[in-house]
């Protein structure tokens, strides 16, 4: 009984290390709108230019006390809107900006282009390794498109984008089987999950509505006529 | 003994089990009031666009920004109905409207910006030319209102020519879809529906 009992516990412990590979839990940030921008607006975005970072920070801070040992974290931000709302305000976000990964001890990684992003999910990690088994993302959003840029460079336009289409350059194996994935801005469960799912193969939790970033911290459904999707 | 068996495969269990991480991510999802902005900064773009007064149209021959020499582009401002957010044509001074061009308006705020800043509303300038100074960037914008990519116009400078007739150009980039409410796309193979709804 003894032999067995340490049987059973061998192999259900080996299969549990057969599986431990390391994971790669990714958070993404897009940018801020600028004041200049959305002055006057009746929707007027993005008064405090930290609400996508901040409620970034949360979810790493939750993930970090969560993710197994060896697990990597890495935190993806929009630099350029970033910088320029840097000089609207007349402070340095990116040094807060690394400091807050920092003191987090996460890796935080800027990008300036969408091939950059695309570019690190695929060839950033050896993919046939550390699988992505986490994927969130904080930012502007409409149901086709995430926005890194949005009313930052031209008025209530992006520059840098990641749209449904661009997905197929995203490689299906960048991710764990099991992967959890989530856009916390609006509209994503309206299309973008249903891609998401298409082209990987992994669901994708989305907003049917608009989420709400403006209270500071993880940002709410809008109202009660929103939901989450798959 | 039976128990101790239990027992270990019980702990081996738990061990095995995959982290349901997300299942028990919660609790602290409050945060501290967002600092206050520091004071605008005297005589910056925001400074002037919240604080100086505002018309009810352009004035004309005024001028901003880096203007004056040759060749200059000539813009007409309009409206989309269809809720695109692009600023109106564009095209070279020796051209005809023909070849003009549906732009977004890339402004550079401490050297020029759209004319509609000076104005009580945005749309204050609808049906307004103007001679524009400036450049198309190499990228595209997208306009997340109607899925659409636009060419991107970065304004240099600016003088206000005055009032026009509308011109007789349809509204947006060539391939716009007529009727917006079809469910067609503005783009080929994305099956996009007409989308207002951005945050």
């Amino acid at each position: 009984m003894r032999l067995l009992s340490i049987f059973v516990l061998f192999v259900l412990l080996g299969s549990r290390a057969a599986e431990a590979q390391p994971g790669e839990h990714i958070v993404l940030t897009g940018g801020p709108a600028l004041r200049f921008m959305e002055h006057g607006k009746d929707a007027s975005h993005d008064f405090y230019w930290f609400n996508f970072v901040d409620a970034s920070t949360i979810w790493l801070n939750q993930i970090k006390s969560t993710a197994p040992a060896g697990d990597l974290i890495t935190w993806l931000v929009y630099k350029p809107a970033y910088v320029s709302r840097s000089n609207e305000l007349g402070l340095n976000l990116i040094s807060q900006i690394v400091g807050k990964a920092r003191a987090l001890n996460v890796n935080l990684l800027f990008f300036d282009t969408k091939e950059q992003l695309i570019n690190y999910l695929n060839k950033g990690q050896d993919r046939d390794k550390i699988k992505i088994t986490s994927f969130d993302y904080f930012g502007h959003s409409n149901k086709a498109c995430f926005l890194f840029d949005y009313s930052n460079t031209i008025d209530t336009m992006s520059i840098c984008y990641l749209h449904v289409i661009d997905l197929k350059h995203i490689h299906g194996h960048d991710f764990a089987r099991d992967a959890v994935c989530k856009s916390w801005g609006c509209h994503s469960g309206e299309l973008y999950s249903k891609w998401w799912k298409d082209e990987f193969d992994v669901a994708m939790t989305g907003a049917v509505g608009k989420t709400d970033f403006s209270h500071g911290g993880l940002p709410a459904l809008s109202d009660a006529n929103c939901r989450w999707a798959q | 003994m039976r128990a101790r068996l239990g027992l270990l495969v019980a702990l081996a269990l738990a061990l095995a089990a995959p982290v349901g991480a997300r299942a028990q991510l919660a609790g602290d999802t409050s945060l501290t009031a967002p600092p206050v902005a520091p004071p605008l900064k005297k005589g910056s773009p925001l400074d002037h666009l919240t604080n100086d007064p505002k018309l009810d149209e352009p004035a004309v021959g005024y001028r901003e920004g880096q203007t004056g020499t040759e060749p200059f582009f000539v813009a007409h401002r309009a409206i989309d109905t269809d809720g695109g957010m692009g600023w109106g044509w564009v095209r070279k001074s020796d051209d005809d409207w023909g070849d003009g061009k549906w732009i977004a308006l890339q402004e550079q705020p401490g050297l020029a910006v759209a004319p509609f800043r000076k104005l009580k509303t945005r749309e204050g300038d609808a049906d307004w030319e103007f001679k524009f100074w400036g450049h198309y960037a190499p990228y595209k914008a997208y306009d997340p209102h109607l899925d659409e990519l636009l060419p991107v116009f970065v304004l240099q400078g600016y003088e206000v020519i005055g009032r026009a007739a509308p011109l007789n150009l349809r509204v947006g980039p060539p391939g716009r879809p007529h009727s917006r409410g079809s469910g067609a796309s503005s783009r080929p193979g994305t099956p996009i529906e007409t989308n207002h709804n951005i945050d």
